[in-house]
């Protein structure tokens, strides 16, 4: 093959044959400028019917001026959560229907979170899991739920042999034990060392929360956990049953889709003194929480007196989430009662 | 100003004349890139329910061809190394190309996670809250956009200065050349450290991915470069001798072998050892309590790595036949390896156990597709418009001597 | 030309959204129901049909068979399942059935029947006096709010006191889940299954009642 020779050679795409020869004198000849004018114009349309699936964008999926320049948590001062607030109560009304009050409990003075789980007591009815859901607001479809119970086997505790999916059965089974995991709010949580906005940090009593607002769904934090206790929105949440209007920003305030989400300990409750909502259900009582800070609580006396110990204690997250075994813990040995309880 | 100005209206221009290969070429790059924004559109509307990740796996084949293609932009500058250490003078009229896939990858990657986002619109918290030096990712946001703009400075200085005919002065790029040889193994190393810092992961917390990384680019890139190339001189008139291309092949040659050996001690220390952290691969080579969907992705991509580096190491893919289908497969093969056999396998099982697979959902598809149509179209023409004003057919002066109103010089018969 | 065609081709919407989410199944209202499994009565008081009877009522004419678990006449119903505890007077104070007996014979009111569990499950006394077993509802933070710990008797039928089993709850139904296996794989993983096996020659020690315990396999 030639190079630089000027004549036209039938393989080079760079030296088309003008086929309007005389015209050209003046530069731009009419049909030169029609044949570009719809070429152009038949860009555009195409490029427009692209974008035509926009047309069904909601309302609240495009962010307004103030939302577009809204601040991270961190930053915000009162007047700037009021409205905010006002703005999230606003959409909570026009998408629900209801009314409610946005609260901001911030962390207690000389208060540390801890949560204990006793594996002796834990029959596995999953009540924790559902009753999560509807203090939450978590949405049903698709389904979310912060907590995960493990149906583990008997002489292992590597959660490669958990089954998820246990049916609808009679629990405890006698050959299994039930692990509920949820966030474990890390003292040094590896989804915070990697959340690229710092959308998601630890307060100081210990809980991890995530700004929803702030939050732009890259999902490296949900890649970052080892205990898979993130939730991401793919889709609008839908939430089943009525709304649990007893709402706080940082926790079960409605969330906007291409967020992510997780347990936060109950905040909203937890942060005015109660108990969270998976302890508050749970049958046999196998769930403790309280603050490690105060020496009388619960917890620090489990803590000082039971076989305490943290899932995937090698990967060094130092959860404040602790699984135990009471001293009583033989109840395998005897026949489990068969009677299905009230 | 100005001079700047028309040099990119006559880029635009220059753009869209082609003969009926490359406008049939053009349009179905146009075609399919259109097609991924409307099915970028959809997902903007639903969500990214409209893809098949799940919170099990919660990175798929967005990420996968990110991963794969800022290997492919790291390689792309590899091809400066042999020019400006090893004074290759072979390769030196080829480096161009290096730079401008560079661009147009990058370009294609950024895209990538765009598409990946859950809430694209906030995008610019990055400027307002920056994690740094806490977040790999934001280290990794740095190194893409400094690359971005490292290649983009040489290539349009080189451009440029020939569409005004005169040289290029030395200290305007040469300087740029040699930060962006340091920062093309930066980009893919930190890509890779995205990965490995995870400790709740353990098919990624392992020393190995980085240099699998990178032995894996630079098998890939300068494969897709040697074929780019003869594309090039196939339809252009510049001139690509044999000895880029040789100079080429022994690149992908020794970085194909280094990625083989690299898979061979990953495979046995997953395996011999034995013990539960070989889940995922067990998964990913054999499948897991009954479910294998990459168990076949997988062996014909390692199938498809061990051909291409025999033909490679046998003489005969010294003839173009051969070397092109030893570059094909290893560009089809990295891809699966690297996508789906890297990103995927890392969420089955989950941190608890739990077994979900992952297919991409056909709107996923198609927004891959369209991302990379649209790349393809950016090098296209990027190439196009390259050639002709490198070798100085189209450059400022002829401009002015139609009168700035003529069809583009270099163009037409007239000249 | 062809751009045009294409464009009228994306207008039709080919790529429509069919969510991949289901409605979701009701969850039964028991699944989220904090209420204690038993709810024992307030008073001392012996339900039959319509008519309650305190305790004394009939107890304070009426002599009782103090040994024997069998009851012949009234509360029948009974069953006592408390292990050994096989004697009802260990329990229930011989002359005054509106109250539970303590060691020395004094009399444990109706209302602390923890006192009563106390007698012979002393360490899970002392974990429930902490706090560590049994159900502590509402305020953790006592100078904010009420808090309520539960007695024994609002988890443990005293006549049958193993924790009732329930049904378990609905499982999880994620988005694009798959098919899950709902009876469990994991058998094989299981490091004890090593000893259902154990070697003739004594090599390995043998566990007595391993093969009982543990599942037949997956």
């Amino acid at each position: 093959m030639d190079v630089r020779d000027d004549r036209p050679s039938p393989g080079t795409p760079d030296l088309p044959r003008d086929p309007h020869g005389g015209e050209q004198s003046d530069g731009v000849s009419r049909r030169g400028f029609l044949t570009r004018g719809v070429a152009a114009l038949a860009g555009m349309t195409s490029v427009a019917a692209a974008l035509s699936p926009l047309r069904h964008l909601d309302r609240d999926d495009i962010p307004s001026i103030a939302e577009f320049f809204q601040k991270h948590y961190k930053e915000m001062t009162a007047e700037d959560k009021q409205e905010v607030f006002r703005r999230v109560q606003e959409a909570v009304k026009r998408h629900h229907g209801v009314d409610v009050e946005l609260a901001d409990p911030g962390p207690l003075a000389g208060v540390e979170f801890v949560y204990g789980l006793n594996l002796s007591r834990c029959i596995g009815c999953r009540k924790c899991v559902h009753a999560c859901v509807k203090e939450n607001n978590q949405s049903s479809a698709p389904e979310i739920e912060y907590i995960r119970v493990l149906e583990m086997e008997k002489g292992s505790i590597d959660v490669e042999t958990a089954n998820h999916h246990y049916p609808e059965k009679v629990v405890p089974d006698a050959d299994k034990y039930y692990m509920p995991v949820q966030c474990h709010q890390c003292d040094n949580p590896p989804c915070v060392k990697v959340c690229p906005v710092e959308a998601t940090w630890e307060e100081d009593d210990g809980i991890t929360v995530i700004d929803y607002d702030w939050c732009i769904g890259c999902r490296y934090c949900e890649a970052a956990c080892p205990y898979w206790a993130r939730r991401f929105n793919f889709t609008e949440p839908a939430v089943a049953g009525p709304l649990n209007t007893d709402m706080a920003y940082l926790s079960n305030r409605p969330r906007p889709k291409g967020v992510v989400e997780k347990c936060t300990f109950c905040l909203h409750r937890t942060r005015v003194g109660r108990m969270p909502a998976c302890l508050e259900v749970c049958p046999t009582g196998s769930r403790k929480f309280g603050n490690v800070l105060d020496p009388d609580s619960e917890v620090a006396y489990i803590l000082r007196h039971k076989r305490v110990y943290v899932l995937k204690q090698d990967v060094g997250t130092l959860p404040r989430f602790f699984y135990y075994f009471d001293e009583r813990g033989s109840r395998y040995h005897e026949p489990i009662s068969e009677e299905v309880g009230s | 100003m100005k001079k700047y100005a028309t040099f990119l209206y006559d880029c635009f221009r220059l753009s869209f004349v082609g003969d009926w290969r490359y406008q049939l070429w053009m349009t179905i790059l146009t075609l399919f890139s259109l097609a991924g924004l409307y099915a970028y559109c959809q997902q903007f509307v639903h969500g990214l329910v409209t893809t098949g990740m799940t919170d099990q796996v919660s990175w798929g084949l967005y990420i996968a061809n990110f991963t794969y293609l800022v290997g492919l932009a790291a390689a792309a500058a590899m091809l400066v190394i042999p020019v400006y250490i090893y004074r290759n003078l072979h390769l030196h009229d080829v480096v161009i190309f290096g730079e401008l896939l560079a661009v147009s990858v990058i370009i294609m990657c950024l895209l990538f996670v765009m598409a990946d986002l859950g809430r694209p619109d906030r995008f610019m918290h990055l400027f307002w809250r920056f994690n740094f030096p806490d977040s790999v990712l934001t280290w990794d946001v740095i190194a893409l956009n400094g690359y971005l703009l490292l290649n983009l400075h040489i290539c349009g200085y080189l451009v440029y200065c020939a569409y005004c005919g005169r040289r290029p002065s030395a200290v305007f790029y040469v300087p740029f050349v040699f930060v962006a040889i340091g920062w093309a193994i930066t980009i893919h190393t930190v890509t890779a450290f995205l990965y490995v810092g995870l400790g709740g992961r353990p098919f990624w917390n392992s020393a190995i991915i980085a240099p699998r990384f990178l032995a894996s680019a630079f098998a890939a890139g300068p494969a897709f470069i040697i074929l780019t190339l003869q594309v090039v001189r196939r339809y252009s008139r510049h001139r690509v001798s044999d000895d880029a291309l040789l100079a080429l092949r022994r690149i992908v040659q020794v970085a194909m072998i280094i990625n083989l050996f690299l898979l061979a001690c990953e495979v046995f220390t997953e395996f011999y050892t034995d013990s539960a952290h070989v889940a995922s691969a067990r998964y990913l080579y054999f499948g897991l309590h009954g479910h294998d969907a990459l168990v076949p992705w997988i062996w014909s991509a390692v199938g498809m790595n061990v051909v291409a580096a025999l033909l490679l190491v046998l003489p005969a893919s010294r003839g173009l036949r051969w070397l092109n289908a030893a570059c094909v497969l290893s560009i089809v093969g990295i891809w699966i390896e690297k996508g789906m056999g890297l990103i995927v396998p890392a969420f089955v099982p989950t941190p608890l156990g739990e077994i979900v697979e992952y297919v991409p959902t056909l709107n996923e598809i198609v927004v891959c597709l369209g991302i990379w149509a649209f790349g393809l179209l950016l090098y296209t023409i990027f190439v196009r418009i390259s050639v002709p004003v490198l070798a100085g057919e189209v450059t400022y002066e002829n401009r002015l001597r139609k009168s700035g109103l003529g069809p583009i010089p270099g163009t037409t018969a007239t000249s | 030309m062809v751009l045009g065609a294409f464009a009228v081709l994306l207008l039709l919407d080919p790529l429509r959204f069919a969510s991949p989410v289901a409605a979701p199944d009701s969850v039964p209202d028991w699944a989220t129901d904090p209420t204690p499994v038993r709810r024992p009565s307030e008073s001392p008081e012996y339900r039959v049909g319509v008519f309650r009877y305190g305790c004394s009522d009939c107890h304070r004419i009426i002599p009782s068979a103090s040994e024997g678990r069998e009851l012949p006449i009234q509360h029948t119903e009974i069953r006592l399942e408390h292990g050994i505890n096989t004697r009802c007077l260990n329990c229930h104070h011989p002359t005054n059935r509106d109250a539970f007996v303590a060691d020395s014979g004094a009399e444990i009111p109706w209302n602390q029947p923890q006192l009563l569990c106390a007698k012979c499950h002393g360490p899970v006394y002392r974990d429930w006096q902490h706090g560590a077993h049994g159900r502590t509802n509402g305020y953790w933070d006592t100078s904010r709010g009420e808090q309520t710990r539960r007695r024994c008797i609002e988890c443990h039928d005293p006549h049958k006191p193993p924790f009732p089993s329930m049904v378990a709850a609905p499982g999880p139904d994620t988005l694009r889940m798959g098919r899950q296996q709902v009876g469990d794989h994991a058998g094989q993983d299981n490091p004890l299954r090593v000893l259902r096996h154990p070697r003739v020659d004594g090599a390995y020690p043998r566990i007595d009642g391993a093969e009982d315990v543990l599942k037949e396999g997956p």
